[in-house]
């Protein structure tokens, strides 16, 4: 960064984490609509925060630094902005702020009238997190947001109590912290190796053990340590054993929440350390890329088969965010700037699908007596039209068919396979049987919500309670739409950003 | 130019979305004319492109940095998109007559079902003028999506099952191609359609083998939707359960889609030379030439009329598939004729079908025996279409079937070109075993159906005909016992205008093919 005069523009990101803190502690001695509004009101700022930092950083062609307090590095606290950043801020807080819409008569249903603004303290603490392990450049800083998504994540599970969310609270839990264990333990051991806590000054020293040659085996043990904890935060196959419970029985807008944006925000994480930390070179001549590539490949397959077996609409959606975030891992394998590229868009192609089919398959649910049961769920896309066209273009997305966001990704991860001699073919196969797989179980859905029923007890939805909800399925709808027609700007910001990382 | 290319595209698919999102309007006529003017505008519009537009290009937009999505019409393709327009426009306007209310209760789903129509019209526009394999593929997949709604018009649980299963196949096989077409793009130059192929040959050294199960696992793909033996199960389940307009276009032009990609991709893509000689050639040829045989074979022995028609479907498809697979300039013609002939043949003949059926409510074939006397223009189009599908002379049929043959003794294949046309002969001759019997029932029902009819009192049969028609709308299948005669109506004018047209297509092609010979001629010679 020039040392010119800061312009304003540049302290947003610092604004936007601080704004939600506060937000979410102003909420806790407020009633459930106030914060409610707040947080509508925090979402929409921080939306037009992180645009602002977009626009800048694009139209600077570079990314900045924001240095935290009077200490400069290598002991201050840093933030830094670049397209990536920014652009994922503003994707972050569109969804999130979408998943809230979407849920919110339910939320009204199924948390105690007392404990609404708890819901919003801890959505406000979840972005927080979130925005600060998208910006922060200090890994020490990454864990302790890490720590604090994980308690808002429990608590997003378990406000919605019985017995079946507690459970899958207690598990997320467990399977969360070993992850964030394992993640705290490379960052020790990096700092033994590095002295540093910054991410560009670890950087650079990890490039100075690499060319010494010394410290090679611990630093090999860091690097898988940190992705191994990463992996387990973000359900890679076959650590995705908490998923299912805490997205299936969660209220729907968490389960949304955490499916599209916490995960994803680990993912980001992941991409940070490869580009930031380790230094994407090193990385790859680390045998654990090839693991994570196994293990993305056996997740696609897996993660669909679990799905195909489901027989609870919201556990199956569920399941299809292993296979997902498999191909994720998939792209990350690759070890090349086209799969990595691949995978950042899947980020976003995934985070906008998934929450739309959570929050489709609420309205679907719900006009089919609460159960989630197929057989229930007959003819339910004629009772609410919304739902049922908004779940098909989220099955359609997901199958991969062309002018949806999903096709995009299946593309680019193909174009990255093919420029990658060794994992090609399997790469290749794999995408075609997940492929397959995946139009099974959605199409399945799709029309078993579409078959005709003689006659039903359920009433159809009504529209007047309905309009918020139907206008965020068709704000999805359109984004999934615009991610799937007009990518190519996209994957032109990513592929800016991810120069910018490097 | 830009908007003579795209107006056929968009105008039908505006006009669709707009009927689709539009209320039920009180009068139906509203909807028909509607969807008429489409229809015709669309026409208009594709027939002023077929002279503009050859071989100029129009980027619609860049799907990723390297693949864009454009538009290039040659001249197969605006063959194929004559032969959508023509069957289009005319089955259209046939299902305004079969879809019209009986005894004032309106057809459920009209206005979905035009809708859908019109918006498959522009998709398979587009899919014809497509000028690479990525844009062939968008189009081709959002063809199978879009005509889904037509397969499942009636909503019974049979439809459903059908659509499903329809779905799936055609899904399975359209990522077979999606696959195939990663590989394209690594070893390929492009993705642009280029006559004589435009694999990268340096870059294929030593990868032949990898690429020739490429090249098959995309003939199968695309053998779905063209009905080819194995994955040819769909066709005759989704095709009889449709409404017949919408049943006669997907046998006449859905299918084809299959044939065009499985053109564009061996042809355009891989290079006739490439696969020449291979297993893939010999495996293919196999695939084609079983499915000629089994295709009559089912449709010879089933009994239900549109069933039949859709076996058919299945056997005259590989007739022009066997033709492709030979890679001999002759049987290629043979190949193009007999997709433009099939095409209206086998419209004429749903469509016959659907007539019968819409005036009867019989849908077995034993069970329209007198049919020729109550409606005789729908069985004279019937027996003419039949004529020129087994190939009489001088109907269209025998012109493409003679060059089938040629091209198969031309070939210089060992054992297949004298094996091809010993199958084309054997499956010609269960052709009109299986058509023929229909017309002859039709028109010579025998002593024992005459007589009782003469016995009957006009009043009882005025009751047989109300009961008739209150069968026909709850859907109720004709007992036996219980309706033995057929009513005294021919089908409408709407539906007999449409079907005269066509099958005087059928019929006079074959008198005066050598404008459409020399065409496709040219075509031929480009590719091989």
């Amino acid at each position: 960064m020039e040392s010119t005069q800061m312009q304003f523009v540049q302290n947003f990101p610092c604004f936007s984490i601080m704004l939600c803190m506060f937000a979410g502690i102003v909420s806790s001695v407020l009633k459930g609509r106030g914060a409610r509004r707040l947080n509508t009101v925090v979402l929409g700022l921080n939306i037009v925060m992180s645009a602002a930092v977009l626009l800048f950083t694009v139209s600077k062609g570079e990314f900045y630094v924001y240095v935290m307090g009077r200490f400069s590095a290598p002991w201050g606290n840093e933030l830094r902005a670049g397209v990536l950043e920014a652009g994922m801020a503003l994707f972050f807080c569109i969804i999130m702020l979408l998943s809230l819409l979407g849920g919110r008569h339910k939320l009204l249903q199924e948390v105690e009238a007392g404990k609404q603004n708890l819901y919003y303290v801890l959505t406000d603490l979840l972005l927080s997190s979130l925005l600060a392990l998208i910006y922060t450049n200090d890994l020490f800083t990454a864990y302790v947001f890490v720590e604090i998504n994980t308690i808002s994540a429990c608590g997003l599970i378990m406000i919605r109590q019985n017995g079946r969310t507690i459970e899958a609270a207690v598990r997320y839990m467990i399977m969360s912290l070993l992850g964030s264990g394992l993640f705290l333990v490379g960052i020790c051991m990096l700092y033994d190796l590095t002295g540093h806590l910054l991410m560009s000054n670890i950087k650079t020293e990890v490039a100075y053990i690499m060319a010494n040659g010394t410290y090679q085996v611990p630093l090999l043990v860091t690097i898988a340590i940190m992705s191994v904890g990463l992996a387990i935060k973000s359900a890679l196959f076959p650590f995705h054993a908490w998923l299912p419970d805490a997205y299936g029985y969660s209220t729907v807008s968490s389960a949304a929440i955490l499916s599209s944006l916490v995960s994803k925000g680990y993912i980001f994480l992941l991409f940070k350390i490869i580009y930031r930390v380790i230094g994407f070179e090193v990385f790859h001549d680390s045998k654990i890329i090839n693991v994570l590539f196994v293990f993305g490949l056996m997740g696609m397959v897996f993660g669909s088969l679990s799905a195909i077996k489901e027989n609870d609409i919201r556990r199956m959606i569920a399941f299809s965010s292993v296979a997902q975030i498999g191909y994720i891992y998939m792209g990350i394998g690759f070890g090349t700037q086209v799969g990595m590229v691949a995978s950042v868009f899947h980020v976003l192609s995934h985070a906008a699908t998934k929450s739309l089919l959570f929050i489709a398959a609420i309205g679907l649910t719900d006009v089919s007596g609460g159960s989630r049961k197929f057989i229930e769920l007959t003819g339910a896309g004629y009772r609410n039209k919304f739902a049922g066209a908004a779940f098909t273009v989220g099955a359609l997305s997901m199958v991969g068919v062309p002018t949806f966001s999903g096709f995009i990704s299946k593309l680019l991860f193909a174009q990255a396979a093919v420029q990658n001699q060794g994992k090609m073919l399997p790469a290749l196969l794999v995408l075609g049987v997940s492929t397959i797989l995946n139009a099974i179980y959605f199409m399945k859905t799709v029309i078993r919500i579409y078959t005709p029923v003689e006659h039903t007890e359920y009433p159809a939805a009504g529209w007047r309670q309905g309009r918020i909800y139907a206008a965020t399925l068709v704000c999805f709808m359109i984004l999934n739409v615009i991610l799937g027609v007009f990518s190519q700007p996209i994957v032109d910001l990513i592929e800016m950003g991810l120069n910018m990382f490097a | 130019m830009i908007y003579t290319i795209l107006f056929p595209i968009v105008f039908p698919i505006a006009a669709g979305l707009l009927l689709l999102v539009m209320k039920e309007p009180e009068n139906r006529k509203i909807l028909t004319g509607i969807t008429g003017a489409a229809l015709l505008i669309t026409g208009c519009a594709v027939g002023y492109a077929l002279f503009h537009v050859k071989d100029q290009e129009i980027l619609l937009f860049q799907l990723t940095a390297t693949l864009p999505v454009y538009f290039r019409p040659d001249s197969l393709g605006l063959l194929f998109v004559s032969v959508v327009t023509i069957v289009w426009i005319l089955a259209g306007f046939f299902s305004f007559s079969y879809m019209e209310p009986h005894e004032g209760k309106r057809e459920a789903g009209e206005k979905r079902f035009y809708g859908f129509y019109l918006i498959v019209f522009g998709v398979l526009v587009a899919l014809d003028f497509a000028g690479n394999l990525i844009t062939f593929y968008m189009f081709y997949e959002l063809m199978t999506l879009l005509s889904m709604p037509l397969v499942i018009h009636t909503k019974s649980r049979e439809a459903i099952m059908a659509g499903l299963k329809y779905l799936f196949y055609s899904f399975c096989g359209a990522y077979m191609v999606l696959f195939g077409l990663y590989f394209l793009y690594r070893y390929g130059n492009t993705l642009t359609f280029t006559p004589g192929g435009v694999l990268d040959q340096s870059m294929i050294a030593g990868k032949e083998g990898l690429l020739l199960i490429v090249s098959f696992l995309m003939i199968l793909g695309f053998s779905v939707k063209a009905g080819m033996f194995p994955l040819h199960a769909w066709l005759p389940t989704a095709h009889p359960v449709a409404p017949a307009p919408a049943s006669a276009v997907l046998s006449s032009i859905i299918v084809k889609g299959g044939v065009l990609g499985m053109i564009r991709v061996i042809f355009y893509m891989f290079g006739a030379d490439f696969i020449r000689g291979t297993w893939v050639q010999l495996a293919w040829m196999i695939l084609a030439l079983i499915t000629v045989f089994m295709g009559s074979m089912l449709a010879y022995r089933e009994n239900v009329l549109k069933k039949r028609l859709a076996y058919s479907t299945v056997s005259q498809l590989s007739y022009i598939l066997f033709g492709l697979a030979l890679l001999n300039p002759i049987a290629m013609q043979g190949a193009l004729l007999h997709v433009v002939f099939h095409a209206f043949i086998k419209c004429t003949l749903f469509l016959t079908a659907g007539a019968m059926i819409h005036k009867t409510g019989k849908t077995k074939v034993g069970e329209l025996r007198g049919i020729g006397k109550k409606m005789p223009v729908t069985m004279w189009c019937y027996t003419f279409a039949s004529l020129a599908l087994i190939g009489i002379p001088p109907a269209s049929g025998f012109i493409s079937k003679w060059y089938l043959a040629e091209g198969a003794l031309d070939s210089g294949i060992r054992v297949f070109s004298w094996l091809g046309p010993v199958v084309l002969l054997i499956s010609a001759l269960l052709t009109a075993g299986y058509l023929l019997p229909l017309t002859m029932k039709g028109f010579f029902p025998g002593e024992e159906y005459a007589a009782p009819q003469a016995a009957l009192k006009s009043d009882v049969q005025a009751k047989l005909q109300a009961d008739l028609q209150a069968g026909t709308q709850t859907g109720v299948k004709a007992g036996p016992g219980r309706r033995k005669l057929l009513p005294e109506r021919e089908a409408s004018l709407l539906m007999l205008v449409p079907l005269v047209i066509l099958t005087a297509l059928a019929v006079v092609l074959g008198m005066f093919p050598n404008p459409l010979t020399e065409y496709v001629a040219a075509i031929a010679a480009q590719l091989l």
